[in-house]
């Protein structure tokens, strides 16, 4: 999987491996008795989960096959699901991403406000932390004029959504007492 | 930078293990004196954890989307038949 790429090509890579893959995962998930609703959240969990190991550079394989990969992690979590009998997937327990779950009450509410009030701020942190990508990508994708200015940035937006986090979990604090 | 991006940046770099081995160490030492330092890493690391999961739910709409498009839009009927025929020939 070619990743770490700004998000017009993400898209073009998604519909890519959504046509290549995608029949694959349905053909399975219907020989297994599922629904095309089945299929769907299947292939698109697998999807997270393969570009979250792309761009953090995990997978064991460099050429990797992207239908064989998809189709394994869709698998994987087709039993998961069987084994769990939940029609929610825990997510989660299958990736890196290392998140502290006595957070979790107050992160939903601060991240609705920073999708509105901080926007740019995390447009930029996520293009750095999640999408993994390279400094001089994220200064033109944003009109820095280059690598040294938008890393101030980062730093400024991290300073701000770190106070934001904070203030935000404290006012929870005294709320729940 | 000013003081206070250095002193993010340093944190950052803690916690991302990008740390040079001589600032690991006095990052560790930091962290012994001041009591502070210790909360500033945890707000430091929801803070990365709210980002990721920022960036997971823009990652998601874009596949969703993906999938709108390919379930509605004309020029993709075929692949949009082939996958319907799966299900629906049972």
């Amino acid at each position: 999987m070619v990743c770490n790429n700004a998000p017009a090509e993400t898209e073009k890579l998604i519909i890519k491996l959504y046509k290549s893959a995608f029949p694959l995962v349905a053909k399975y998930v219907s020989k297994m008795g599922g629904g095309l609703d089945d299929a769907k959240d299947i292939f698109q969990d697998a999807l997270v989960i393969y570009y979250e190991k792309a761009v953090a550079g995990n997978l064991e394989l460099q050429k990797v096959d992207d239908k064989a990969y998809l189709l394994g992690i869709a698998k994987h979590l087709w039993l998961k699901k069987f084994r769990d009998d939940k029609n929610n997937l825990p997510l989660t327990d299958d990736l890196d991403l290392e998140y502290e779950p006595e957070i979790a009450i107050s992160a939903n509410k601060v991240l609705h406000y920073l999708e509105t009030a901080g926007k740019k701020c995390m447009e930029i942190l996520s293009a750095f932390y999640y999408h993994k990508l390279p400094m001089k990508d994220i200064a033109e994708l944003f009109g820095y004029a280059g690598e040294r200015s938008v890393t101030v940035q980062k730093y400024k937006c991290l300073e701000k959504v770190r106070e934001t986090v904070k203030q935000n979990a404290l006012a929870y604090e005294d709320f729940a007492e | 930078m000013r003081t206070s991006l250095n002193n993010i940046k340093e944190v950052d770099d803690h916690l991302l293990n990008q740390s040079a081995p001589q600032d690991a160490l006095l990052f560790e030492v930091k962290l012994i004196i001041d009591p502070e330092l210790k909360y500033t890493v945890m707000w430091h690391k929801q803070t990365l954890s709210i980002v990721n999961q920022y960036g997971r739910n823009n990652l998601r709409a874009m596949i969703e989307n993906v999938h709108q498009q390919l379930f509605t839009q004309p020029e993709h009927q075929t692949f949009r038949q082939k996958i319907l025929r799966l299900f629906y020939k049972r």
